[in-house]
């Protein structure tokens, strides 16, 4: 018999190449891990053998993760550079997993045509097309795909015990560990050992008459005759596990992964947090959901009973945190390690050579004559006509996921960051971004610069990002307190890192940089901005590195190429068997156990009726309620929230559209009104929470009390407003609010500042800078400096001066030691410190000693986010003496100064005030530091507070500010004996600029209050301009 | 028998070894310094001549600052010959050699000698920016160089000149251990200094010093407003008189000056300026109820000015309340100003709002056309007795026991 070419495949892989390969070059780049590959092959590229990566996390071992397709994408990449190994890889990978699902689906049904249509089918599984083009998972893909090419393989080698089966399925069980790790593993439980029970049953079968027969007895008897055929294949493949990445299970016994988990959204609630059900659940099933039972229904017949029970098992386990089930199954460490959706990618998997069969069994079988017989050919037609249109829009729906909720920060051009880090030795310095999502992995691999972040958390090393739930500092706004809290540690002390330029793709970080001592370098052609920290090491030119034995990266470098090869040379000519039909070979043994379709079950068919009227119902009801909660004017609450929405992401038209049309401002008005207001809360506030209470209620109007919560960078601000809204037509309208009608003095006026300008080195020129261009680090004095303790917290404060004839940038470094001079801790001013001086000028100053925050109470981790919340160190002795480093160096940024204290009212426990901004720019957040001293006017204490609005040109801004509740600050040592200026000490300078200090000169301008523990106050403030012109 | 034996060995072993002794005697012929020149000047070329042995020819180890070497010769009519290599004579500084031979190894010394010549001026100075007033001062290091960048010999001449204001000075200062240096004191003026050196010829490029004042003194300031009133809506501007340190310069630009501003209240108010040429100049605006402030500037520890009294007198007399709206709509105005005109927008107006004598409530809003309304809406304030007071240009007025409805 000649045998055909199967036309489906053809098909399937002309038209998966077709789909997938045109789509990947719109998608992939945007995937959540495409780009972290692309970095790890970049990494072979340069250094094939050498596992030591220095570029992201102070150093990490690419030994955390199989090398096969990175080292693909590295080789193929000499080529043609990185990207077009990328694609390659991908278009391999479709190959492989069109391929592979043909040849798994041809085992499982043992019927080409079915196994044809499986494939077909399987170009357009939305599982695929999700982790493909969504989550750019390529090792996974490969992996599974090879894994499905090796079972067959392993079925011949159990059936008929031919040697060369076990070596070619072995061949592919080493290709499969070498490209992921995870799949091997689960696979073997999850396919393999279906597989296996699969086979006993076929050779039970052969042994008797009909499928019937085959009872326990003669299943058990089978079993052991193919014992010593299982265990050989058992031992072996794990010897390959093991073997073939055996630097990997070595770096993770010598690293393991000891962090605080990642929250992922395939553990979550899916019916409380829907995004995650949509893209963990439904999504991956996609129209498998419809056949489930038939799928079940199928697997749970005799010769599939294994498969039936495998593909439960992931079912359950991919509906993640739902229910309380797969919790209970894994167990806490492996459920909060592992991601749940790879459970329902398999279980979508292992259901394609059964939706091949459906369709099969619908377009040509006996099912399509069942329904023809039962309902009619139009019924036939619609039906089929419903579940094409169906599988149709899942795979263009799931497609287009990128375009309608973007995973993924606009593409950045990554060129003038190269530049700018190619340019005067700026890679001599660790660098982080921030805003620029997976990109960054992109950044790095086009750049020798370093980073302290990275895209692979678990590979993380620095104790300030393996005690927290964050994968990058880069999007640390998205992880609440704990992200926020790391990332203010390594903006605070930054030497430590050296860390000393930042680039910021998202406007929201910038009050923090500021209020942390950075300065704004300037915006790259790309938009982007780049901050720099003044007073930073660059990094030591031979950094410590953990060492692996040389046979180990000889063994990581060879191996993965070699099971390739070898599995390439053991399967080649099987494969031109296939697909070329070059000869006639024996046909497989899986083909003999084909089904008949003669008789489609008709309970089944009924019960794929009832499923889809409920899923139907589910589907309609789930959309309903999305319409109520999202119909923005059905209800009071509904449209506060959309109001509130609107101005969160600035829609200023549809917020204008929720406004009372009675009231008749126009949109030119609203947009005036709404767009001067500038500050903390309306420029860097994200909303967290919105609740609103309707305190009274008549048929057309209502008040409401609405309470929102914003994050900020600096700190949580729960803000209170009063509402009114009116019906109109059946929707609910807001009133406006009033305005504030603050008349400026002048039209037009003038401003005479000093500036400054540093020309940095005045030769163009590579080479060092010339001695005569650097300049004298200006001097500062600490005027005054304590430790004190307050609240249970230590904290030195103190006063620093600069006084010198050029502006400062102030960086304060407090040591805090004990009686036997032991070290305790190190920490940097943050806030509480106005960074730039001018000339002359002074600042109150408190060095806070934060902890790793929560390094302690892993589990305590709070649920409400608070920026401003700070973890004190715990001291495990008393610390009783202190230095104080202040380094100065010449800064002409950032010094604004013309804001002005206008009024003050000082309450018993509060203070009122007026800010007014006499100068030309806008102040975007205004920060007052607050000093507090005792009844002898000894400074005791320094606080802060940020002014939620900012002040516009000539206008006032109202604050209020509570003044602190009792308790007694305890001063503990105020030796000034330690202090250094620029590494020089603070005495001699002192003495030698200003001899004759006047001292407490202020003093007498101290504003009184009436308090029980102190009993003056000054104000200092600080401003930052957002953007200054 | 064996005592004879044993004699014989024993002349035997001595016949022997005398022989040995004598056979060495015959080849050892002594090797000799034979050059005799230990001073050379720096680049000239140095060949160190020794007489021959027949069958040795051995190596020469030398030695000077920066590195050791061996070399081997060339062997010229029975003279060894080793010419020293230019990295070598190119160094000034003491050469050590050895030579490696067996028997008497011979060593010496050299001393390479500086040219009496300038090729280049090596300089260095800092700081760059110093304090007037003779007591801070900058270094200047010269170091002439050969044109084989060697320093050139002590107490060779160094002009170390500057310029600065009208003066142009030239001091002689000598190198003395490889350098020649020279502290730069400031004068009592600020300014620029130019720096510069010269040697044998050979002059250095200019530098540049900054020379600047030093810390402020005690200094006058002055109010200008463009009327007396106290409207909120003005700007007072302060200024100091110019800044100058104790030697009479100008401070530098941007010397941060703070203006303290005591009210009536004895509150502390506070507007900072820098200063340009040595005047500040600070901005407040007015405040909007009758006031009396005592001002005073401080550059922080260092400098204070004398202290001046502004006064504001009200402009707002009196103003009118009107209820409307089931009491719940409060119009306060129309609020005038000194010459009767409306007055301008901004002006805030406080509404305390008490219940059952316990204040519940203090809106702020600004005057809009020399009016301010006050909405109370029916959530926030229940139906019932209310107090009000009204305050707003530091007049306030109550009123008791309005009932909202």
């Amino acid at each position: 018999m000649k045998e055909t070419s199967n036309k489906y495949l053809i098909s399937a892989l002309l038209l998966g190449l077709a789909f997938h390969g045109s789509s990947i070059f719109f998608t992939l780049e945007t995937t959540y891990d495409a780009l972290i590959h692309l970095f790890f092959a970049d990494h072979y590229a340069n250094s094939w053998f050498e596992p030591w990566n220095y570029e992201w996390y102070t150093g990490f071992t690419v030994q955390s993760y199989p090398p096969l397709v990175h080292q693909s994408i590295g080789l193929l990449s000499m080529i043609g550079g990185l990207k077009f190994g990328m694609f390659s890889v991908a278009l391999i990978a479709i190959v492989l997993f069109i391929t592979g699902t043909y040849r798994f689906s041809l085992l499982m049904t043992g019927n080409k045509t079915v196994a044809g249509y499986a494939s077909l089918l399987a170009v357009f599984s939305s599982s695929f097309v999700e982790t493909l083009h969504i989550f750019g998972q390529l090792p996974s893909i490969v992996g599974v795909s090879v894994l499905m090419h090796a079972l067959p393989e392993i079925y011949l080698w159990l059936k008929t015990g031919k040697k060369w089966y076990l070596a070619t399925s072995l061949s592919l069980i080493a290709v499969t560990v070498t490209s992921h790790h995870v799949t091997p593993i689960f696979g073997m439980v999850f396919f393999i050992f279906p597989l296996i029970g699969m086979v006993i049953m076929d050779v039970s079968r052969e042994q008797v008459n009909s499928m019937n027969e085959v009872n326990f007895k003669l299943f058990l008897n089978t079993f052991f005759k193919l014992f010593k055929r299982i265990v050989s294949f058992g031992m072996l493949s794990l010897v390959l596990i093991i073997g073939c990445i055996f630097p990997y299970w070595l770096n993770s016994k010598a690293n393991p992964i000891t962090q605080v988990p990642i929250p992922h959204g395939s553990r979550d609630n899916f019916l409380e947090i829907t995004s995650s059900g949509l893209v963990f659940f439904l999504i991956p099933w996609g129209i498998l959901l419809v056949l489930l039972p038939y799928i079940f229904y199928r697997y749970y017949s005799k010769r599939y009973l294994f498969f039936g029970l495998s593909v439960t098992i992931c079912t359950i386990l991919g509906t993640g945190g739902t229910t309380s089930i797969p919790l209970k199954m894994l167990g806490e460490t492996a459920f909060n390690i592992l991601t749940l959706d790879r459970f329902t990618l398999w279980a979508s998997i292992l259901s394609i050579p059964l939706m091949g069969e459906f369709a099969y069994r619908f377009v040509e079988g006996d099912l399509k004559e069942l329904i023809q017989e039962k309902f009619g050919a139009v019924y036939h037609r619609i039906i089929g006509g419903i579940l094409a249109g169906l599988m149709v829009f899942m795979v263009v729906f799931t497609m287009s996921l990128n375009y309608f909720r973007p995973s993924q920060p606009q593409k950045i051009k990554m060129l003038p960051i190269v530049n700018f880090l190619n340019q005067d030795d700026h890679d001599k310095w660790r660098f982080l971004t921030l805003g620029f999502g997976d990109q960054m992995a992109w950044l790095s691999a086009q750049t020798n610069a370093m980073t302290v972040d990275g895209n692979y958390h678990s590979a993380r090393r620095l104790p300030e990002l393996t005690t927290r739930p964050i994968e990058r500092l880069e999007n640390s706004k998205f992880k609440g307190v704990a992200g926020i809290g790391s990332l203010q540690q390594f903006l605070t002390t930054p030497e430590k890192y050296n860390l000393k330029y930042i680039f910021s793709n998202d406007k929201f970080y910038d009050p923090i940089l500021y209020f942390c001592g950075w300065q704004r370098l300037r915006q790259l052609e790309n938009g982007i901005m780049v901050w720099e920290r003044l007073n930073i090491p660059p990094v030591s030119s031979i950094l410590p590195k953990e060492d692996v034995a040389k046979w180990l990266k000889i063994h990581w470098g060879i191996v993965p190429f070699l099971t390739v090869l070898i599995a390439f040379i053991l399967n080649i000519q099987m494969l031109w068997v296939n697909m070329l039909k070059t000869r006639i070979k024996p046909l497989p043994d899986f083909l003999n156990f084909s089904v008949s379709y003669k008789k489609f079950n008709k309970t089944v068919l009924r019960i794929t009726h009832i499923w889809s009227l409920i899923l139907a119902i589910i589907v309609f009801y789930g959309i309903y309620l999305f319409y109520l909660k999202n119909d923005s004017q059905r209800s009071p609450e509904n449209a506060i929230i959309a109001y509130y929405d609107a101005l969160d992401f600035k829609e200023f038209e549809k917020a204008h559209s929720l406004i009372d049309p009675n009231n008749t401002i126009p949109i030119a008005q609203y947009m005036l009104e709404i767009s001067v207001t500038d500050g903390l809360l309306s420029s860097y506030a994200k909303m967290d929470a919105i609740e609103t209470e309707i305190t009274k209620h008549n048929d057309s109007t209502v008040s409401a009390k609405v309470i929102s919560q914003w994050i900020t960078p600096l700190e949580k601000i729960e803000k209170v407003d009063y509402k009114t809204l009116s019906k109109r037509k059946g929707k609910w309208y807001l009133h406006p609010d009033d305005l504030k009608n603050d008349l400026p003095p002048d039209q037009l006026y003038s401003d005479n500042t000093t500036q400054y300008f540093n020309q940095g080195r005045r030769r163009i020129t590579t080479e060092q800078t010339h001695h005569e261009d650097i300049l004298k680090q200006p001097v500062l004095e600490v005027v005054s400096a304590k430790l004190v303790q307050y609240d249970g917290s230590y904290a030195i404060i103190g006063e620093v001066q600069n006084i010198d004839n050029v502006p400062a940038d102030v960086i304060l470094k407090g040591t805090l030691y004990n009686d036997d001079n032991k070290e305790l801790a190190t920490y940097n001013a943050k806030y509480h410190v106005k960074h730039k001086l001018m000339p002359k000028e002074s600042s109150s100053f408190r060095i806070n000693f934060e902890g790793i925050a929560w390094s302690r109470t892993q589990d305590s981790i709070p649920d409400t986010f608070n920026p401003d919340e700070f973890t004190p160190i715990e001291f495990e002795e008393q610390p009783t003496k202190f230095n104080l480093q202040v380094a100065g160096n010449v800064s002409g940024s950032d010094l604004y100064k013309n804001v002005v204290l206008s009024d003050i009212n000082i309450n018993k426990e509060t203070m009122n005030g007026n800010l007014f901004n006499s100068g030309i720019q806008e102040i975007t957040i205004p920060q007052l530091l607050i000093t507090y001293y005792d009844e002898n006017k000894n400074m005791v204490w320094v606080d802060h507070l940020f002014v939620k609005a900012g002040v516009r040109q000539q206008r006032k801004q109202d604050f209020e500010y509570t003044i602190l509740k009792d308790g007694k600050v305890k001063i503990i040592n105020g030796s000034m004996k330690n202090i250094f200026v620029n590494g020089l000490p603070n005495e001699d300078i002192s003495d030698k600029i200003v001899p004759n200090r006047i001292l407490n000169h202020t003093n007498a301008q101290l504003q009184p209050i009436d308090h029980p523990d102190f009993s003056y106050i000054k104000i200092e403030i600080n401003t930052y301009i957002g953007s200054p012109n | 028998m064996i005592l004879k034996r044993t004699y014989l060995f024993i002349l035997a072993l001595i016949l022997l070894s005398s022989f040995a002794v004598v056979q060495q005697n015959e080849t050892l012929i002594k090797i000799e310094l034979l050059s005799t020149q230990t001073e050379f000047e720096v680049g000239s070329s140095i060949v160190l001549k020794f007489s021959a042995s027949k069958e040795e020819q051995p190596l020469l180890y030398c030695s000077n600052s920066y590195g050791s070497t061996v070399i081997s010769s060339t062997l010229k009519n029975n003279i060894l010959e080793f010419y020293i290599p230019e990295n070598i004579t190119k160094k000034i500084g003491v050469v050590n050699w050895k030579l490696l031979n067996a028997t008497n190894p011979l060593s010496g010394q050299l001393n390479i000698n500086p040219k009496a010549e300038v090729a280049t001026l090596e300089t260095y100075i800092g700081p760059p920016s110093i304090e007037a007033g003779e007591t801070d001062y900058t270094m200047l290091v010269v170091i002439p160089t050969d044109s084989l960048d060697n320093p050139v010999p002590t107490n060779t001449l160094v002009k170390a000149k500057h310029q600065f204001l009208a003066s142009e000075e030239t001091n002689d200062i000598y190198t003395k251990n490889l350098i020649s240096w020279r502290n730069m004191y400031s004068k009592k003026e600020s300014g620029r200094m130019l720096v510069s050196s010269e040697s044998i010829g050979i002059n250095s490029k200019e530098f540049t010093i900054n020379v600047m004042p030093a810390i402020p003194t005690d200094f006058k300031i002055s109010a200008t407003r463009p009327h007396d009133y106290a409207d909120g809506n003005q700007i007072t501007t302060f200024t100091t008189s110019i800044i100058k340190d104790k030697q009479n310069n100008v401070v530098s630009d941007g010397t941060f000056v703070t203006f303290f501003i005591k009210n009536k209240n004895q509150n502390i108010l506070k507007t900072t300026g820098t200063t340009i040429d040595g005047i500040a100049t600070s901005k407040m605006i007015h405040p909007d109820y009758e006031d009396n402030w005592n001002v005073k500037a401080y550059v922080d520890g260092m400098s204070e000015s004398n202290s001046i009294s502004v006064d504001y007198k009200q402009v707002i007399k009196d103003f009118d309340v009107v209820f409307s709206e089931k009491n719940r709509l409060i119009t306060v105005g129309p609020l005038q100003s000194f010459m009767q005109q409306m007055i301008p927008d901004g002006l805030h107006v406080k509404l305390h709002i008490y219940k059952n004598n316990s204040r519940i409530e203090t809106l702020t809003k600004t005057s809009f056309n020399g009016y301010v309304n006050f909405k109370l809406k029916s959530a926030i304030y229940n139906h019932g007795n209310y107090d009000f007071t009204i305050e707003t240009a530091g007049i306030s007025k109550e009123f008791k026991t309005k009932k909202l409805w």
